[in-house]
């Protein structure tokens, strides 16, 4: 047990934060639109140009190859740095969609796909959920009808990600009409250019647009799209899956530290209803100490799980209290900020960026319901990490 | 002894909740731009004498009491109704005045804010009302300086105001506060049972892995300690509405507690049913995000979280 970074990790650190000290876009991100893809594209080309694209890819495939330890301080470096968020119309492409064709794609796909997404060319989005199969993903209904070297796709997906501004979309598929939940299935990749698909736009409680229905209506998909083997599209997505539950909110992990002290320094300049500065009341004071303490021991067990793949070389079961321990933490942050903030933070307009922490405490919902909710991440966390007696 | 709503009090609250679905039902507030009562919505609350429940009938109104008072803004809550229907009701409390209490003249609610205030409603209103513990003032708004700034909870305007000019109306001592406490109260229990509702009716359709989602342990019993704190929430609430009608020594304390208990409550009941509805519950065209918002804006009137809790520590009760 040490907790030694090498001369090399060192070196990789100083060389990471002085070129985003120098490159960072001094401009705000557009909050909506095709204007935020582009911002995003932009961002991701630069990264790449620069030599800083896919971190955690194979160097074969044009990625940095990075252990997961540089990798943390990669995301230690763009949190501190105020870099855009990760999470923003690349996301899916870098974190899962292409991790998936590496591990299951065609040489044709990987070559196709890889450099595209690097170099931010190719947007991605996610096209699992339906509007009846969320939690329960074995359900979905969309039927592929093969005729010929096509998949003809006709159905309807719900909740895609970025969907507007997706170039392609990871889908899943029943193609085997007789089939019942995880057996029939098949993972495709949709162009989401292809004639007959339909997106309806979603607007949230954020006030955003991000996640559409989508439609489709004889869409027709060649079967050289398939990643994996038809009928066998379950295993792709568990592999998929795996990406985005295991290193897929590390920046966020990481992020939450920085965050925190933020709201930190935020009390000791806010005045409370009484007058008194927030971190003057024991309360607010407890709880931030509380959370900050929750944030540093995130950051441990972040490095302790990267440390242990790094070593056995696949993630672990323990993504999913990963995500119950960010999220909760998140949520309280959330929440004390609101009462630091008092009236403020009851003025939004859907800008992220001008109305941060109200933005934030709500998306503290987005956060423990999308990519599997908190209430299936605890069955998660009894069934495989302590072996409980399943309910489903 | 009795408490909960009994002969009158049963037709009343079930002719405000008729009225109140139909004269602002919360599905306006998916429209944009409906915040606020407006002057059409005000005139016909008025006309109803919805504002002047409490008010005695020597001052026009219908001479009920806090009970009534309370009893209404829990079904107003139920469709997130606007802060300034309260502000009509506590002024139309305050004065008695006729235009107030015909909705000719409209009032929004101050709040102060450091050294500002904030407005919860129209812009435009004739006058904002300032309640304290220890008085009551009504401002002349067109005199006031104010900017308006972008509000989360899309069923109030929210403005700062920077300067106020002289009252032109004051009252000392806390009837106007207590009035505004229970109302605000009982406006947040009706939106902590507007949410429960919501989560519970779906979790009787909605089906994963082959059962109801309200089948599942990790539904049903959040929705059950929901349903706990409510509960204690409403036993609260009609305890102070009744101490308050009776004008008992501790009526202030029991309405601090109400407040308190209806805050959690709220928040509570409005986080549940957010996260227990999945990716539906995020939505724009589903209520409870408006529940939510309004819930945080109600939390902050009439008694926040910290100034309550400090008066109850020391309170104490009577027989
Ligand atoms: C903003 C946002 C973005 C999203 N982006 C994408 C995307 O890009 N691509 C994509 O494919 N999907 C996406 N999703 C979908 C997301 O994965 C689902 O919303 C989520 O898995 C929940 O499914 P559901 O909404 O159908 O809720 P349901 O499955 O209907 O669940 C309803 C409630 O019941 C609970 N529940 C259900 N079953 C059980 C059980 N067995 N035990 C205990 N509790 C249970 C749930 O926890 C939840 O609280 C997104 C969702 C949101 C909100």
């Amino acid at each position: 047990m040490d907790l030694h970074y090498t001369e090399a990790d060192r070196d990789f650190r100083a060389r990471a934060r002085e070129w985003l000290k120098a490159n960072v876009p001094q401009t705000r991100r557009p909050a909506h639109g095709q204007a935020g893809a582009q911002f995003d594209r932009d961002w991701q080309r630069k990264l790449h140009d620069h030599g800083w694209a896919g971190v955690a890819w194979p160097q074969e495939y044009g990625g940095l190859g990075l252990s997961g330890l540089r990798q943390v301080i990669w995301y230690e470096e763009l949190a501190r740095a105020h870099a855009p968020h990760h999470i923003n119309t690349t996301y899916v492409a870098l974190m899962h969609a292409g991790p998936t064709l590496i591990a299951r794609g065609t040489p044709e796909q990987k070559a196709f796909h890889l450099p595209r997404i690097l170099s931010g060319e190719s947007l991605w989005c996610q096209g699992f959920s339906e509007p009846n199969a969320g939690s329960d993903l074995a359900s979905i209904k969309t039927r592929g009808r093969i005729e010929g070297d096509h998949i003809v796709v006709n159905g309807a997906k719900m909740w895609t990600t970025d969907a507007q501004y997706g170039d392609y979309q990871e889908l899943l598929i029943r193609t085997d009409p007789a089939s019942e939940r995880h057996k029939g299935l098949t993972w495709v990749i949709c162009d989401m250019k292809t004639p007959g698909i339909d997106i309806k736009p979603i607007r949230t409680m954020l006030q955003d647009d991000h996640v559409s229905m989508v439609f489709y209506d004889e869409v027709r998909i060649p079967l050289a799209n398939v990643v994996g083997e038809v009928g066998k599209g379950w295993s792709t997505a568990l592999a998929t899956l795996s990406f985005e539950r295991g290193l897929g909110f590390i920046g966020d992990q990481l992020e939450l530290y920085e965050r925190v002290n933020r709201a930190i320094d935020l009390a000791g300049k806010t005045r409370l209803e009484d007058g008194r500065l927030a971190i003057g009341d024991d309360g607010i004071a407890q709880r931030l100490a509380a959370i900050k303490a929750d944030c540093i021991a995130i950051r441990a067990m972040t490095l302790a799980d990267i440390a242990e793949t790094d070593r056995t070389g696949e993630p672990g079961p323990k993504g999913s209290m990963m995500k119950l321990m960010v999220t909760t933490t998140h949520k309280a942050l959330s929440e004390v900020v609101g009462e630091i903030l008092g009236w403020s933070f009851l003025e939004f307009d859907g800008d992220r960026i001008a109305y941060p922490w109200t933005y934030d405490y709500l998306w503290s919902w987005v956060f423990s319901i999308s990519g599997g909710t908190n209430e299936i991440q605890r069955e998660i966390t009894a069934d495989r990490v302590l072996g409980l007696p399943k309910a489903r | 002894m009795y408490l909960a709503p009994d002969g009158h009090e049963v037709e009343i609250a079930e002719a405000a909740a008729a009225f109140v679905a139909q004269a602002l039902p919360i599905a306006r507030l998916h429209t944009p731009g409906s915040a606020d009562l407006g002057q059409a919505a005000r005139q016909r609350f008025a006309e109803m004498g919805w504002f002047a429940l409490a008010v005695p009938e020597s001052g026009g109104g219908s001479g009920l009491s806090a009970v009534e008072h309370a009893l209404f803004f829990r079904e107003a809550g139920r469709q997130c109704g606007p802060v300034d229907l309260l502000a009509q009701c506590l002024a139309a409390n305050l004065t008695g005045d006729a235009d107030i209490v015909s909705g000719a003249r409209g009032v929004a609610l101050l709040v102060a804010d450091g050294e500002a205030w904030r407005l919860l409603g129209a812009a435009d209103s004739a006058l904002a009302l300032l309640v304290t513990p220890d008085e009551a003032l009504l401002y002349p708004l067109a005199d006031a300086t104010t900017t308006s700034r972008p509000a989360l909870d899309p069923a109030n305007s929210l403005a700062v105001v920077s300067a106020l000019p002289d009252p032109v109306e004051r009252l000392a001592g806390d009837h106007i506060w207590q009035l505004g406490e229970l109302g605000t109260a009982a406006m947040l229990l009706g939106v902590a049972e507007a949410a429960l509702d919501l989560i519970v009716d779906y979790a009787k359709i909605r089906e994963t892995f082959g059962r109801k989602i309200g089948s599942w342990q990790a539904v049903r019993h959040p929705c059950a300690d929901v349903a706990v704190r409510i509960e204690a929430a409403r036993a609260q609430l009609w305890y102070a509405a009744a101490a308050t009608k009776e004008g008992r020594a501790d009526a202030a304390t029991h309405l601090d507690v109400a407040k308190h208990l209806a805050n959690s409550a709220a928040l509570a009941a409005t986080d549940t049913t957010i996260q227990l509805h999945g990716g539906i519950g995020v939505t724009e065209e589903h209520d409870a995000h408006l529940l939510l918002k309004h819930a945080l804006v109600l939390s902050r009137l009439f008694g926040a979280k910290r100034a309550l809790l400090g008066r109850v520590l020391h309170a104490g009760l009577e027989d």
